[in-house]
């Protein structure tokens, strides 16, 4: 695996990875240094983010990894392990610490291991205003000879110190510091060197075996077998750290985690003790304990958390339908310039693609990107002021109780105005397993799209004063569902020990425009560039199963002269219907129902949910065709009429389950596929949903016949 | 029936909770424990272990993993590591206050640690620490620690007592949680004994014997809790924050 491997090294590029603390402002080091060349995207396999860029200095190339942000280097959550793995495989040339300037120790605990794992590293300072108007000054000379690697102080969020940590870091690889080993007390050391002097017959690298060492005392659960299967020596090593460990515990009193932690606390506490020339002071956060005293009230905390919320979901949505309107009239726009210099008869195939599949499928596309972009402007404007951890932490207790974490509340909640963009907002939750359970269960907040939809069904099916009460059920329907669900694959298939929820709260802080922008712009630029493409592809794939093949135009003469349709808008919507019947959805939705009918739906119902695969308000303009009243049919009384006609109010309350539960449209399959890096989630989620509703509905139709209902 | 916070504690049955108890001891030697090491450690057939395995299972206190793998969850670990303290408490009482044989003392602690209730064990084993950490008490030492108990706290026990360690050590030192701790009280951390996961993620986030904690405030219900280490701000779930030992 990863420590024993050697890799082959680009000598001209020079490598450069920063690792850092959650808050310690990693990421806004990261885009001081590279600028505005960015690529962000998933590490394989697993739902960690994968951040890097490259920027150019004294002609050279440096290309930067932003590390996943993690308190230390233990392998227990994917982010360490993703970390550690980066770092041992020894592939970048400067290892870039950055540490929260007014969290020094807790901080430092961090560059130590990364020390002692024997990285080439430099040490950054970050938030030094915010430390010296503290009234906190450090002697860096005597940090740099006590660490034996080079400290730059850095304001990141200002740009400030990023070309004297360029240069430095331009020295760092000429002349390699010599990274003294962080001191960690007799008895460990003592320990770590009897391990390692049995990893020599290995091929762990000599830099590592310290850290290895001390991986095994720990009895690291990925360490351990793989040093194991390096032969005798590896089983020697491990075993005289099973002995070390032993004696360790029996002489201290102590689990040997807290052994281990606190001998690198205690690296950390000396170096700031002894390198210290002034102590901030204690008020340093007087204004934002202040400020949190109103805001995380008992009583005031949750009216205000729910106004924030509120003003997210309604700038989102609301201020977000103006562009998204622009939009798609732009792009109708696009379509009749189209329509109307290309005649119908040249081309009609091509003229059909590029109109109903391609122009179609990339407003699809875009139409959700006024969403995005101001969704995560707000999440980034919560982010950035600290705001998101006191909403976590008021919001835990219930979510918890859903096997969710407190982060989920936001996704959730605007997973009633789109899911895509609240799938995409799961990125706050830093737990994997949180953030996988999160977005499987999100497509069950009734959406924005699916209100056409109730407004049609519900009005059709059920008495005026039973509509309103009907349209808040089917919303609570969806939210119950959606915990019982959560809590569901907690204890299935994503069950596993509980990660730990221990977060910290930083002090409020004003964010800068420049760090929310960029926030967004990536976000924005990736649902493009990734989930995008595959809405478009299968744009194009709907298009296809909807209108190929062509139904027989002389079936539709026989049935005009045979006196079916009178007038020429008969005629159109004849032809459309007999399309549509004749098309690959039309002829999948007579094949499958069968399977259909025990839940009350016949071909037309049917044939409209594959068509809302799409988008769910297509469900809409699909009834409107199949009941013979063209597209525009959908939102008139007509239809209602005909529905209200044809199907049972049971049949109703089916359809509306099924509608409610079911396969998520294609744009969240798409985003669920690139956020949680597995096709088998997105599957998963389809599927499962799928069979849910199915189920749902089959028993509730079943029961209503039986109860005598419909 | 043991209660703790009003919660109703599901009554193990003795061999349940010696089950548990040897899961705890082979997954600190080891990673995991699988049927077969309980088998061999219990000296019973591999078939009566997977029956008590799938009982715990049913009960959450423990996990299969691949089925053959067994591992304690949070609430089974804190069961088997009380359990365990109060065999290992017992055990020593005997064998080194009573003067026993380390194999009577051992059987004597196996019988006895199922049947004591919290309340019971709480005092013995406060009255057990005043034997050990009060080695200056006289021969009268009985009366004298009944003395301190009465004033529960007060320095004067009635007695002049020689060793400070012995007042300090005991009725002074006021152990808790962290989930116990009042609004704006403030304590030191004592212990840190959670699942591994939660324990190292508290341990890197400066969570550590020796740490003076102060509670700022609770979310609306109580839960999770907001607490002050050290110039930082943290918050943590009410089972994570039981799981950290303060003094007073």
């Amino acid at each position: 695996m990863s420590v024993l491997k050697k890799k082959p090294r680009n000598s001209e590029v020079i490598r450069i990875a920063i690792a850092g603390q959650p808050n310690a402002g990693k990421t806004s080091l990261f885009n001081a240094l590279t600028g505005s060349s960015r690529n962000v995207g998933n590490y394989p396999g697993v739902t960690v983010e994968r951040r890097s860029g490259k920027y150019h200095f004294e002609d050279k190339q440096y290309d930067v990894v932003d590390l996943p942000g993690t308190y230390s280097l233990s392998s227990f959550s994917p982010e360490e392990r993703v970390a550690q793995k980066e770092l041992l495989d020894n592939t970048a040339d400067v290892v870039v610490v950055v540490v929260d300037s007014t969290a020094l120790t807790r901080s430092l605990v961090l560059l130590a291991q990364v020390i002692h794992l024997g990285a080439n590293t430099v040490l950054a300072l970050n938030m030094s205003d915010e430390a010296h108007a503290a009234g906190q000054f450090l002697d860096l000379d005597l940090m740099e000879e006590l660490l034996g690697c080079p400290v730059v102080e850095t304001e990141a969020h200002k740009r400030v110190g990023a070309q004297k940590l360029k240069s430095v870091i331009a020295r760092a690889v000429e002349q390699p510091g010599e990274p003294r080993p962080p001191v960690l007390g007799e008895r460990l050391s003592g320990a770590l060197i009897s391990i390692e002097s049995m990893l020599a017959g290995t091929s762990v690298k000599r830099e590592q075996r310290s850290w290895v060492a001390c991986k095994l005392l720990l009895w690291d659960r990925e360490f351990t077998p793989m040093v194991e299967a390096q032969g005798e020596g590896g089983i020697e090593a491990v075993a005289q750290a099973a002995v070390l460990r032993k004696q360790i515990e029996e002489q201290t009193g102590e689990d040997i985690s807290v052994f281990v932690a606190e001998r690198y606390h205690g690296f950390a506490h000396g170096l700031v003790t002894e390198t210290l020339r002034q102590r901030p002071r204690d008020d340093a956060r007087v204004l934002s304990d202040a400020v949190d005293r109103v805001l995380v009230h008992r009583v005031l905390g949750l009216p205000f958390f729910l106004a924030v919320m509120y003003a997210i979901f309604w700038v989102t949505f609301t201020v977000g339908e103006y562009p998204m309107g622009w939009i798609e009239n732009g792009f109708a726009l696009l379509a009749d310039l189209v329509s109307q210099n290309w005649p119908d008869s040249t081309a009609p195939a091509l003229r059909s693609l590029v109109l109903d599949g391609v122009i179609a499928g990339v407003g699809g596309v875009v139409v959700f990107l006024p969403n995005i972009v101001l969704l995560f402007f707000g999440l980034a404007l919560l982010e950035d002021t600290g705001y998101m951890a006191r909403a976590a932490f008021l919001m835990d207790r219930l979510m918890h109780r859903f096997g969710l974490h407190g982060k989920s509340f936001l996704p959730m909640l605007t997973g009633f105005g789109c899911t895509v963009p609240g799938i995409m907002a799961t990125r706050t939750l830093e737990n994997e397993r949180d953030r996988l359970v999160t977005m499987l269960v999100l497509p069950l907040m009734s959406c924005g799209a699916r209100l056409p939809i109730w407004m049609l069904l519900v009005p059709a099916f059920f008495a005026p004063s039973m509509r309103a009460p009907m349209l808040g059920a089917i919303y609570l329907f969806g939210v119950i569902l959606a915990l019982s669900l959560a809590l569901l694959l907690r204890k299935t298939v994503l069950s596993g020990e509980e990660a730990p929820f221990v977060m910290e709260l930083p002090p409020y802080r004003v964010p800068t425009l420049r760090a929310m922008t960029i926030k967004m712009m990536e976000r924005s630029w990736l649902y493009l560039r990734k989930a995008g493409t595959v809405i478009l592809g299968v744009s194009i794939l709907m298009w296809f199963v909807t209108s190929y093949p062509k139904a027989d135009a002389r079936d539709i003469d026989q049935q005009i002269t045979a006196g079916q349709a009178t007038s020429q808008e008969d005629n159109d919507s004849i032809d459309a219907v007999r399309n549509l019947k004749e098309s690959f959805a039309g002829r999948l939705g007579v094949a499958i129902e069968p399977v259909f009918k025990p839940l009350g739906f016949d071909w037309k119902l049917v044939t409209g949910m594959i068509g809302s695969f799409a988008a769910k308000e297509v469900f809409v303009a699909q009834m409107g065709i199949v009941h013979s009243l063209g597209e525009s049919g959908g939102r008139s009384e007509s239809l209602r009429e005909d529905l209200s006609r044809n199907y049972s109010p049971l049949a109703g309350v089916s359809l509306i389950l099924f509608l409610l539960i079911a396969t998520p449209c294609m744009a969240t399959v798409a985003v669920t596929r690139r956020e949680s890096g597995k096709w088998k989630w997105a599957a998963l989620q389809f599927f499962g949903l799928t069979a849910l509703a199915y189920l749902i509905s089959l028993v509730v139709y079943q029961g209503g016949l039986l109860l005598g209902f419909g | 029936m043991a209660k703790k916070d009003g919660n109703q504690e599901i009554k193990l049955t003795a061999s349940l909770e010696d089950y548990l108890e040897t899961i705890l001891q082979l997954t600190r030697a080891k990673p995991v424990a699988r049927i077969k090491d309980i088998a061999r450690a219990r000296d019973v057939k591999a078939g009566s272990v997977s029956a008590a395995m799938k009982r715990l299972e049913s009960l959450g206190l423990i996990r299969y993993e691949r089925n053959e793998y067994i591992e304690l969850t949070v609430e089974g670990a804190r069961r088997a590591q009380k359990v365990l303290s109060r065999h290992l408490v017992l055990t020593s009482f005997f064998e080194d206050i009573l003067d026993m044989p380390a194999d009577e003392a051992g059987a004597e602690a196996c019988a006895m640690e199922h049947h004591l209730s919290d309340a019971a064990m709480d005092k013995f084993v406060r009255f057990f620490e005043f034997l050990r950490t009060c080695p200056g008490a006289p021969s009268n030492f009985l009366e004298l620690f009944h003395g301190c108990r009465r004033l529960d706290g007060e320095a004067e026990c009635g007695f002049h007592c020689k060793d400070p360690a012995c007042l300090d050590g005991i009725w002074q030192r006021n152990t808790t949680n962290i989930n116990a701790l009042e609004h704006g009280q403030e304590g030191t951390i004592m212990h840190v004994g959670t699942a591994p996961a939660i324990r190292q993620r508290l341990l890197d986030m400066g969570i550590l014997p020796g740490v003076k904690v102060k509670m700022e405030r609770r979310a609306p219900g109580g839960d999770p809790v907001w607490i002050r280490i050290e110039g930082y701000q943290l918050s943590l779930r009410r089972e994570e924050a039981e799981g950290v030992a303060v003094e007073l």
